[in-house]
C-alpha cells in the first residue's frame, strides 16, 4: 500500500468502500484513493508507521472519515489531527451513516472541514461522493505539503 | 371636728405645677383649719369652764394634719398651735410671751407633738409600702393564674418535674396527650410513669441541660393505655434565686402521625428514585438504540440501494421490462425504508431532546416556515392568508418543525385544486393560552378517522395519491404536547380540513 493517494479514506465497511470507490471512478478518481480501514491505520498512515513506513512524504489532500470505526474511533481520529501541528491542516470531511446532532457537533468542536451524511438513495450518493472527491481532490487548492495534482 | 370627712390627699403624684401647687395649697390648708378648729373648740370649752384641753385637741390637730396632709401641713400645725396655745391659754394671756414656769409644759408639748409627727410619718411610710407589696402580688397572683389556665389552654403537652425527676406541674395537654390525670401524674417520677425512650444517654442531655439551659429532642414515650407515642420534646431548666437548678419545664408535641408520614414518604422516595434509576438507564438504552438505528440500520440499505443500481447499470440490456420493474421496486423500498427510519429518528430525537425555551415570535416563524416549504410548491397555485400571531413562550426549533409540518401538509393534500387556499392565524389568544390555525381548501378527511390522524405512521391516504410516512402529525403533535398544549383537527371529505394546536404559557416544559 504505498500507492500515491490525494484521497485518504477512513471506512472500515467494505461494502461503503466499493460503492465509494464506484462512485469516484466516474471522474477517474478511484485510484487516489488510500483506504484505511480502521482509526489506528489512518493513523499509522499520516505518521508513516506500520505498513506505510515507507510510503511517500506527502499528506492526503482530504480525508475522508467514518465516524464509526474499529479500535479508534472517527473522532479520536479527528481529534488527533486537528492537535497535530503537522497535521492539523489537512482538510477532513467526516463521512458518515449518523444523523445524529451531538456527533456532529463533536465533529465541528473538534475542527472539521465538512460533516456529509452518506444518502440513503445511491444517487444522492453518489452525487455527494463526486463531488466531494472533485471539490477536494481537485478543485480545492490543497495546504502545502499535500501531494499536488498530476 | 367634722375634718374626717375631708379626703386624704394623693401625696406622691408627678402632676402638673398647677395641681401640684393646689394640692399643697389643700394641705396646708388642712393644717389651718384643723388648728383653727381646734383652737375655735378649745375656746368654746374654756368658756364653759373645762380647762387643760387646749392640749390634746391641738395635739389632735396637729395628727390630724400628719396623718392626712403629711409632715410639712404638721409643722405647720404645731407652729400654729404653739402660738394659739401661747396666746389663748399660758399666763400671760393674749401674748405670745410665756412665763419662766410654763417653758417645760410648753417643751414637753411641743416635743410629744414632733414625736406624734415622726410617729406618724412612720407609720404612713410603713403602710405606704405595705400596700404596694400587696398591689404588686396581687397583679403577680393574677398574671400566675391567667398564666397557669393559659397553659391549660394550649393544645401542648406541658409539665414540670423537679429536679429529682417528679411531676409538679401537669395541663390538660398532658392529660389529653398522656391519659394520666394531673392528680395521677403530679408527684410521680416522669420517666417512669411514661417509660420514656431516649434518644441517647439521660447523663448527655442533662449536661447539656445545665450548660445550655435548654434540650430538645424527640423521645419516645408511652400513654396510659400502653400505646407508644413519638414526641417533639423541648426541655427548659429553671432556676432559684440562687442560680440553683430547681425544675425542668417540658414541652411535647406528638409527632407520631408526623413520623410515619415522613417514614411513608422517604419510602416513596426511596422507590421514586429507583424507578427514576430505571428509567434514566431505559432512556439511556434507548438513546443507543437509536444511535445504533441511525447507524447500522442505514448502512445495509444504504448498500442494497447502491448495489442495486449498479446491477441495474450493468444488467440493463439483460434484464426483461419485468426484471426491471422488480429491480426498481427493491430500491423504492430500500429508499422508502429509508425515510422511515429518518422520520422515526427524528421523531424520537423530539421526544428525548431536552426544549429550550425562550420567548418567539410566532408569526416570524410562519414565515420561515413558508419560506421553507414554498420551495417545493414555486409551481403550485396557492392563494395565501397569513394572520398576525403573538410572541410566545416556547422552543423555537420545535415550533418552527410544527408549523413547517403543518403547512406542508396543507400544500400537499390541496394538491389537487386548481388553486389552492392556504390561511394560517390565530383564533383564540388569552392570557395564557393561544390557539394556532391552518387551513386548507384541501381533500379533507372523514370526522369519523379524526383519532388516528396524530398516531405515528398514520395514513388516510393510499401512498400513490399522497407519498409520507405519516409521522408528520405525530410529530407536530409530541411538540405540542411538550409545551402543554393540544391538537385537534376539523374536516370534511373533499371540503378541506383545519388543524389547530393550542399553546399554554406555562414556563415548565412538559414531556
Amino acid at each position: 500500500m504505498s500507492t500515491l493517494g490525494r484521497i485518504l479514506l477512513v471506512e472500515d465497511d467494505p461494502k461503503d468502500v466499493e460503492l465509494t470507490l464506484t462512485a469516484l471512478d466516474e471522474y477517474n478518481l478511484a485510484n487516489e484513493v488510500v483506504v484505511a480501514r480502521d482509526g489506528e491505520e489512518a493513523l499509522d498512515y499520516l505518521y508513516f508507521r506500520g505498513n506505510f513506513m515507507r510510503r511517500a512524504g506527502e499528506n492526503p489532500a482530504v480525508l475522508l472519515l467514518d465516524l464509526k470505526l474499529p479500535k479508534v474511533d472517527g473522532l479520536e481520529v479527528l481529534q488527533q489531527i486537528k492537535t497535530d501541528e503537522q497535521l492539523k491542516m489537512i482538510p477532513v470531511v467526516v463521512l458518515t451513516s449518523s444523523h445524529e446532532e451531538k456527533d456532529m457537533v463533536a465533529s465541528y468542536r473538534l475542527g472539521v472541514n465538512a460533516y456529509v451524511v452518506k444518502p440513503v438513495d445511491f444517487h444522492e450518493f453518489v452525487n455527494a461522493i463526486k463531488e466531494l472527491g472533485v471539490f477536494w481532490a481537485v478543485i480545492n487548492e490543497p495546504p502545502p505539503g499535500s501531494i499536488k495534482k498530476k | 371636728m367634722n375634718q374626717a370627712g375631708i379626703e386624704p390627699q394623693a401625696m406622691v403624684q408627678s402632676k402638673p405645677k398647677l395641681s401640684r401647687l393646689l394640692s399643697a395649697i389643700q394641705r396646708y390648708g388642712l393644717a389651718v383649719l384643723s388648728v383653727s378648729l381646734a383652737l375655735g373648740a378649745a375656746l368654746l370649752l374654756n368658756r364653759y369652764n373645762f380647762h387643760s384641753v387646749a392640749d390634746p385637741l391641738f395635739l389632735f390637730a396637729i395628727a390630724i394634719s400628719v396623718w392626712y396632709a403629711g409632715p410639712g401641713p404638721a409643722i405647720l400645725a404645731l407652729v400654729l398651735s404653739s402660738f394659739a396655745d401661747s396666746y389663748y391659754f399660758i399666763e400671760p394671756l393674749y401674748s405670745i410671751s410665756i412665763t419662766r414656769d410654763d417653758v417645760p409644759h410648753f417643751v414637753i408639748f411641743i416635743l410629744f407633738a414632733l414625736l406624734l409627727t415622726w410617729y406618724s410619718t412612720l407609720r404612713q411610710h410603713a403602710e405606704t409600702q405595705l400596700r404596694q407589696a400587696r398591689d404588686k402580688l396581687e397583679i403577680e397572683m393574677l398574671e400566675r393564674t391567667q398564666q397557669a389556665s393559659l397553659l391549660n389552654l394550649t393544645h401542648d403537652t406541658i409539665f414540670v418535674r423537679d429536679m429529682s425527676d417528679v411531676i409538679t406541674y401537669w395541663n390538660r395537654g398532658a392529660q389529653e396527650l398522656y391519659g394520666w390525670t394531673a392528680e395521677e401524674a403530679i408527684g410521680k417520677r416522669a420517666h417512669e410513669l411514661l417509660h420514656t425512650v431516649f434518644p441517647k444517654p439521660i447523663e448527655e442531655i442533662h449536661a447539656e441541660l445545665l450548660r445550655s439551659g435548654r434540650w430538645d429532642g424527640e423521645l419516645e414515650k408511652t400513654r396510659s393505655g400502653g400505646t407508644q407515642v413519638a414526641v417533639a420534646s423541648r426541655w427548659s431548666l429553671r432556676r432559684d434565686d440562687q442560680q440553683r437548678p430547681a425544675a425542668i419545664l417540658e414541652t411535647n408535641n406528638d409527632i407520631t402521625e408526623r413520623k410515619r408520614r415522613e417514614h411513608e414518604i422517604s419510602k416513596l422516595n426511596e422507590e421514586l428514585g429507583k424507578r427514576t434509576a430505571e428509567l434514566e438507564s431505559i432512556n439511556k438504552e434507548l438513546e443507543a438504540f437509536a444511535y445504533s438505528i441511525s447507524h447500522d440500520l442505514r448502512a445495509p440499505l444504504r448498500h442494497m440501494a447502491g448495489f442495486t443500481e449498479l446491477l441495474r447499470k450493468n444488467t440493463a440490456s439483460l434484464l426483461n421490462e419485468k426484471s426491471q420493474r422488480y429491480v426498481t421496486m427493491i430500491m423504492e423500498s430500500a429508499q422508502r425504508m429509508g425515510n422511515l427510519i429518518d422520520d422515526l429518528l427524528a421523531f424520537s430525537r423530539i421526544g428525548r431532546a431536552e426544549t429550550h425555551k425562550t420567548m418567539v415570535s410566532l408569526e416570524q416563524l410562519v414565515q420561515e416556515a413558508l419560506a421553507e416549504v414554498r420551495q417545493d410548491a414555486h409551481e403550485r397555485n396557492i392563494v395565501w392568508k397569513v394572520g398576525g400571531l403573538p410572541a410566545w413562550y416556547g422552543d423555537r426549533s420545535m415550533l418552527r418543525l410544527a408549523l413547517v409540518n403543518l403547512i406542508a401538509n396543507a400544500v400537499k393534500f390541496t394538491r389537487t385544486r386548481s388553486q389552492a387556499e392556504i390561511e394560517i392565524g390565530c383564533t383564540d389568544h388569552k392570557q395564557n393560552q393561544v390557539v394556532v390555525f391552518v387551513r386548507d381548501n384541501g381533500v379533507g378527511f372523514d370526522m369519523k378517522y379524526v383519532n388516528k390522524l396524530f398516531g405515528v405512521f398514520q395514513r388516510l391516504h393510499p401512498p400513490e395519491a399522497f407519498e409520507g410516512t405519516g409521522i408528520g402529525l405525530a410529530t407536530v403533535q409530541r411538540i405540542v404536547h411538550r409545551h402543554g398544549g393540544k391538537v385537534w383537527a376539523e374536516g370534511l371529505v373533499d371540503q378541506g380540513a383545519t388543524f389547530y394546536f393550542s399553546l399554554s404559557k406555562s414556563m415548565e416544559s412538559n414531556l
